[in-house]
């Protein structure tokens, strides 16, 4: 990962830009992604708990 | 003599265009009724600051008005945090507990920021400033004026205008990138609705644990989350209702009385009247079609693993944007002129705070990961 975000450094911007874009979209979808287990985790243990 | 008459001999045709530009975004305001609370205060912001001397800025050496305005609530960045804790506790994610998939939508209709600062750079700007650009694609007001203070305070003004303008112009963007990239059979898929109320316990953990992942993931977001989670918890807890009422109410519209004629202070002539604002004028526009194209697109993904049954209408991926609940009422509407009685609000709903959720992660994302690439 360090090596990925040292070579970024002295990349045009553009190719900067494309580095942030990917790394942001992954950061999005897992953060959400874990939100989303944690509802999911939540309805189960709620229903569970109505059985 | 001339002192008596500075006020005329300093006005400059730059003064004259932007008394011209704040009168439109009044205009739009008043008799268009886009985005009236915040487009009436920055016109007239920018009316005030632009007058000769511009006394409300700075004179002699001593602050005016908006210049206090501006270093005690934009600089430090606490109008858009109270405004975060204000729409928290406006929020409710009951219907995103219901239909937990809709949460992905609001991450792929982030795309419009990335897809927004890449061609930023191509036009020449800097990685912070396309960043900022970008950011109005965040469609959340208060995340493109976070941003924008930390990486292009000179471009504050443009970018708040353009992110409040064309979220009020969402009814207008939305419906024909939906239609150019849905058929009709595709926007009249019924989605089944769950009934299933969320426990309260769930309602009150989840503020916290989300603005605890928030941390664990992006640290950077917390500002952000935290506030609006605040807000959130305020509201579910079920103890502190009058707190509620007036995080949504009184300090909802005093910080956006504020925040909106400080945001105008920051257009004056000399920042406004460039190039570079009218081409962040035309990428923001574009950060919205993008956004409402990676939703689409990514619900049509989707739906290529579904089976028919269970296939999400793809109009749902364009509320994953933060406009709240604007989006939402578009494509219910639209699905209403396609087919009369299919409803899809509540799916819509969940998407659209998916939405909110995913801007505020993404904003959070950019500031973490621009200053390691270029300090």
């Amino acid at each position: 990962m360090n090596s990925i975000i040292e070579n970024l450094k002295y990349a045009s911007t553009s190719v900067q830009a494309l580095g942030v874009s990917l790394g942001g979209l992954i950061g999005v979808f897992a953060t959400l992604g874990l939100f989303f287990v944690l509802i999911w985790l939540a309805n189960k243990v709620s229903a569970a708990k109505k059985d | 003599m001339q002192d008596v008459f500075i006020g005329f001999t300093s006005i400059t045709w730059k003064m004259l265009l932007m008394y011209g530009i704040g009168g439109i975004l009044i205009w739009l305001a008043v008799k268009k009724e886009y985005e009236p609370m915040l487009l009436l205060p920055i016109g007239f912001g920018a009316i005030l600051v632009n007058l000769p001397l511009s006394v409300v800025w700075e004179h002699e050496g001593a602050s005016g008005f908006l210049k206090i305005l501006y270093d005690g609530g934009i600089a430090n960045e606490l109008f858009p945090i109270l405004i975060f804790i204000a729409v928290g506790a406006m929020i409710d994610f009951a219907p995103l507990f219901k239909n937990p998939m809709m949460i992905f939508f609001g991450a792929a209709a982030q795309l419009g920021i990335f897809a927004t600062m890449l061609l930023a750079t191509f036009l020449g700007f800097d990685l912070k400033t396309a960043a900022s650009i970008g950011i109005i694609g965040a469609a959340d007001g208060p995340t493109a004026i976070y941003v924008a203070n930390k990486f292009a305070r000179d471009y504050l003004g443009p970018i708040s205008v353009a992110a409040y303008s064309y979220m009020s112009l969402v009814p207008l963007i939305q419906p024909p990138v939906i239609r150019a990239l849905t058929t009709r059979k595709e926007r009249t898929i019924h989605m089944a609705l769950h009934e299933s109320s969320a426990p309260k316990w769930l309602k009150i953990l989840f503020p916290i644990v989300v603005t605890m992942i928030a941390g664990f993931v992006s640290p950077m977001s917390v500002p952000l989350v935290g506030s609006l989670m605040f807000g959130n918890l305020i509201r579910e807890s079920g103890v502190l209702e009058r707190l509620s009422q007036t995080a949504q109410n009184e300090l909802a519209y005093l910080v956006t009385l504020l925040l909106g004629i400080t945001i105008g202070s920051s257009m004056t002539a000399d920042k406004f009247l460039n190039y570079q604002t009218l081409l962040i004028l035309g990428m923001g526009l574009l950060a919205f079609v993008f956004d409402t194209a990676g939703g689409v697109l990514f619900a049509k993904l989707v739906n290529l693993f579904l089976p028919k049954e269970k296939k999400i209408n793809p109009m749902i991926g364009a509320c994953g944007i933060s406009a709240f609940p604007m989006s939402a009422r578009v494509i219910q509407k639209m699905a209403n002129e396609d087919e009369k009685g299919n409803i899809i609000l509540m799916q819509a709903i969940s998407a659209n705070v998916s939405g909110q959720l995913g801007s505020i992660i993404a904003g959070g994302m950019v500031l973490a990961l621009v200053p390691l690439l270029v300090g």
